[in-house]
C-alpha cells in the first residue's frame, strides 16, 4: 500500500519538475556538476595511486635503490658525493645483500629517422634486466653485449615513436645527444624491448640501454648515477636499507619500492580526501541551490498545497510530495554527473599534479571507478538534496490550509 | 423558522465522544422535530452542536461564530447565505473538518472533529468531505481526471481503480470527452465540474462548495446547478452550499441565513429527495 502512494508520488513530483522545466534543470545541472568534480576526481586520483603502485610492483620489493645526494656546502655552491666501484664492495658486504648493480642515467634526446624523442639513457649491466625488471623481455634482437660500446637496447617507443612513421629496426643506428649538447653519440640497436611502461622514476619505453663502457664514454665520467641493491628478501630490505644509511649519512638517498608505494599510497589518499571535499563544495552550493529553488516552489505553490491539505493530504503526505522533488532532482543530478564525470576523469588524468612531468614518471593516470565509488555518487547527491528539500518540504507540509486556500 | 436549532434533546453528547473514532458512527434520528417538514426519518451527515469560533489577534479576540447549532441530513442540499464576515466562511471550514470549533461540538458522519489531531482531520476530509471552491483550485499540470484521481492518490487507491472511478464521475459530469484535457484547455463551467468531480471520487458524506458559481455566468451557473441537483438526487449526496447567488439558494432544499457569527433564519424550500434517505 505504502508502494502505491510512493510511486504516484513520484510520478507526481515529475510532473511538477517537468511544469517548470528551465528551473529544474539549472538546480539539476548544479548537483550534476558537483557529482562529476566527485567522480572525476577521485577516479583520477585512484588511479594515479594505482598506477603508481603498478609501476612499482614491477621492481621486485627486495630490490633498493641507491643514489648519490645533493650536499649544500657553505657559500651555495653544491658538491655531489661520487658512488664508484668501491661503493659497490662496500654495498655488498653489507649483511643481506645479495647483489649491486651500479647503473648510469641520464636524460637525454634521442633522434631516431629525424624525429627527436626526449627520452633517458641507462647504462647498465644489460644481463642484470631481468632479474631487475621483472618480466621485461625483447620483441625483437638481442641484448648487447657488455663490453661493445656502440651497441644499444631500445625501448618500444624509441622503436616506433608515437605521433610518427619511423621504425626502427634491429641494425639500425639511433642518435643520442645529452640534455645540455655536451655530447653525441650514435648507437646500433640491436636489440629491441617489448612495452613495458613505468618503473620507479623511468619510462622503459622511452630509454635507451647501453653497457657500462658505453655509459663511460658518452657520459665521460667513471662515478655511477647509482645502484640497484637487491636483498635476499623483502624482509631484509628495512634492515639494508638502516645500514646504507648509518654507513653514508647524507651522502646518499636510499629508497625501496614498498616505501615508495606507500608514501606515494598516503599522498594519494590525501588527495583524494581534498579533491573528494573540493567536489563536496560544490555539492553543497548545488544543495543551496535546491533549497532556494523549493522555497520558491513552495510559495508559488501555496495554494496548490491548501488544496493538498482539503482533499485530505495528511502533513507526511505532503512532505512526501515536495521530497520526492528534490530527490527526483538528486537522482537525474547524480546520474548525469557520474556520466559526466566518467568523462572528464580521463581529462583530468593528464593535468594532474603528478600526472606529467618527471616525477610521475611512474604512473600511468587511467582513472579508476570503483563500484564504491560509483554508488556513492549515485547516491550522495540524493541524499544531499533531501536534506537540502527537507526544511521547505516542512514549511509546506506544515502550512495551515484555511491560510493557503486564500493566499492568492 | 428563525428557531434556533441548538434545542435537540435526543441526544445528550458528552465531550470527547467520537474522538480518534474515525469510523463511521450514524445517528438515527425519529419524529422529533415540530416542524413537518424534518418530520421524515433520516441521517444526520452533519451536525453543528452550539458551535463558537473565536480567533484571537494579539490580545484581542473575535467571535467569528457564537452558538452555532445546526444538523444537515444525509441528502439534503443545504445552501447558507449571508452577508461578508457573518462567519460562514469560518462555519464552512469548520464543517469541512479543516479548522476545529472553540466550543461546541462538530460531528461529521457521526465523527466528533473538536479533539482530533491534524492528521486525523486530514482523514476525515478524504473520507467524508468533498470541497468545492469559487476558483476552481484544480492544479493546473495535471489533466482533468489526474485532478480528479488526487484524493485517491492519499488514500493509497491502486492506479487502475483510481482512474476507473475518475472516469465515471467525469462521465456523470458530462466531461469524459475531456478527460485528459488540462484546466487551461477547459471553460471555467468545464473546470468547476471537474472539481465537482473530484469532490464526489471519495464518496464523501458530504460535499462543501464555497461560492462555486462565483466565477461562472449565469448560463454556466444554471448548467452547473442541474449537475449538482442531478447528482444530489441520483446518489443522494449532501451538498452544503455557501453563496451569495439567490438562484442558487432557491434550488436548495433549504437556506440558512447567517449574521454575525448566528443563525439568523432558516428557510425549508423543499423536501429532501425521498432516494436520499
Amino acid at each position: 500500500m505504502i508502494n502505491v502512494f510512493v510511486s504516484d508520488v513520484f510520478e507526481l513530483a515529475i510532473k511538477a519538475l517537468l511544469d517548470r522545466k528551465m528551473r529544474s534543470a539549472l538546480t539539476i545541472v548544479g548537483i550534476m556538476i558537483g557529482a562529476a568534480i566527485i567522480v572525476a576526481l577521485i577516479a583520477s586520483s585512484n588511479g594515479l595511486s594505482a598506477g603508481i603502485s603498478a609501476s612499482m610492483g614491477k621492481i621486485g620489493a627486495n630490490t633498493l635503490v641507491v643514489n648519490s645526494a645533493m650536499n649544500f656546502v657553505t657559500g651555495g655552491s653544491q658538491s655531489q658525493y661520487k658512488l664508484s666501484q668501491d661503493d659497490v664492495r662496500i654495498l655488498g658486504a653489507i649483511s643481506g645483500v645479495t647483489k649491486v648493480i651500479p647503473y648510469y642515467n641520464k636524460m637525454v634526446t634521442i633522434t631516431v629517422g629525424g624525429t627527436a624523442i626526449q627520452g633517458e639513457i641507462e647504462g647498465i649491466d644489460l644481463t642484470q634486466l631481468p632479474e631487475l625488471y621483472k618480466g621485461i623481455g625483447l620483441s625483437d634482437g638481442a641484448y648487447p653485449s657488455q663490453y661493445d660500446p656502440t651497441a644499444a637496447a631500445i625501448g618500444s617507443d624509441i622503436a616506433s615513436p608515437t605521433g610518427s612513421t619511423v621504425q626502427i629496426g634491429v641494425n639500425q643506428m639511433v642518435s643520442v645527444t645529452l640534455s645540455g649538447g655536451t655530447g653525441n653519440l650514435a648507437f646500433l640497436v640491436k636489440g629491441i624491448l617489448v612495452p613495458y611502461g613505468r618503473v620507479l622514476f623511468s619510462n622503459i619505453d622511452d630509454t635507451i640501454f647501453i653497457g657500462m663502457q658505453a655509459a663511460q664514454l658518452l657520459l665521460k665520467t667513471p662515478y655511477y648515477s647509482g645502484f640497484y641493491v637487491l636483498t635476499a628478501t623483502a624482509d631484509d630490505v628495512a634492515s639494508v636499507q638502516a645500514a646504507i644509511e648509518s654507513q653514508y649519512g647524507s651522502n646518499v638517498r636510499v629508497m625501496n619500492a614498498g616505501s615508495i608505494v606507500s608514501s606515494v599510497e598516503s599522498v594519494s589518499s590525501q588527495m583524494t580526501v581534498f579533491l573528494g571535499a573540493i567536489g563536496g563544495v560544490s555539492l553543497f552550493v548545488a544543495a543551496v541551490g535546491i533549497t532556494n529553488t523549493m522555497f520558491v516552489s513552495v510559495v508559488e505553490r501555496t495554494r496548490e498545497i491548501g488544496v493538498l491539505k482539503a482533499l485530505g493530504y495528511q502533513s507526511g503526505q505532503i512532505l512526501s510530495v515536495f521530497l520526492s522533488e528534490a530527490v527526483v532532482t538528486g537522482a537525474i543530478g547524480g546520474v548525469l554527473g557520474t556520466i559526466l564525470g566518467y568523462f572528464l576523469s580521463f581529462l583530468i588524468g593528464g593535468i594532474m599534479p603528478m600526472g606529467g612531468g618527471p616525477m610521475s614518471s611512474g604512473a600511468s593516470t587511467e582513472p579508476v571507478f570503483t563500484a564504491d565509488l560509483i554508488l556513492f555518487a549515485l547516491l550522495f547527491p540524493i541524499a544531499v538534496a533531501v536534506l537540502a528539500g527537507l526544511y521547505p518540504a516542512r514549511r509546506a507540509s506544515r502550512m495551515n490550509a484555511i491560510v493557503a486556500l486564500k493566499y492568492e | 423558522m428563525g428557531r434556533p436549532l441548538a434545542d435537540n434533546n435526543e441526544s445528550p453528547h458528552s465531550d470527547g465522544e467520537g474522538d480518534s473514532n474515525l469510523q463511521p458512527a450514524p445517528i438515527m434520528y425519529s419524529e422529533s422535530r415540530g416542524d413537518t417538514k424534518m418530520n421524515r426519518v433520516g441521517v444526520v451527515s452533519v451536525e453543528a452542536d452550539q458551535v463558537t469560533k473565536v480567533y484571537s489577534v494579539g490580545h484581542v479576540n473575535y467571535p467569528a461564530l457564537r452558538g452555532v447549532s445546526l444538523k444537515i441530513e444525509r441528502g439534503e442540499l443545504t445552501s447558507i447565505i449571508g452577508p461578508s464576515g457573518s462567519g460562514k466562511s469560518t462555519l464552512l471550514n469548520i464543517i469541512g473538518a479543516l479548522d476545529r470549533p472553540t466550543s461546541g461540538h462538530v460531528r461529521i458522519d457521526g465523527v466528533d472533529i473538536r479533539k482530533l489531531s491534524d492528521n486525523q482531520l486530514a482523514k476525515i476530509r478524504n473520507r467524508k468531505i468533498g470541497f468545492i471552491y469559487q476558483s476552481f483550485n484544480l492544479i493546473n499540470r495535471l489533466t482533468a481526471v489526474e485532478n480528479v484521481e488526487m484524493p485517491l492518490i492519499a488514500r493509497k487507491i491502486p492506479r487502475n481503480l483510481r482512474r476507473d472511478g475518475a472516469t465515471k464521475l467525469l462521465s456523470a459530469v458530462g466531461l469524459a470527452q475531456k478527460a485528459h484535457k488540462r484546466p487551461t484547455e477547459l471553460s471555467g463551467g468545464e473546470q468547476q465540474r471537474v472539481a465537482v468531480a473530484r469532490a464526489l471520487v471519495t464518496k464523501p458524506a458530504i460535499v462543501i462548495a464555497d461560492e462555486p458559481t462565483g466565477n461562472l455566468d449565469s448560463k454556466t451557473t444554471r448548467e452547473l446547478l442541474n449537475y449538482i441537483t442531478e447528482v444530489n438526487r441520483t446518489m443522494g449526496t449532501t451538498f452544503v452550499i455557501v453563496t451569495h447567488n439567490p438562484e442558487v439558494s432557491e434550488r436548495t432544499h433549504r437556506v440558512i441565513s447567517i449574521r454575525d457569527g448566528m443563525i439568523e433564519k432558516e428557510q425549508r424550500l423543499q423536501r429532501i429527495d425521498s432516494f436520499a434517505k
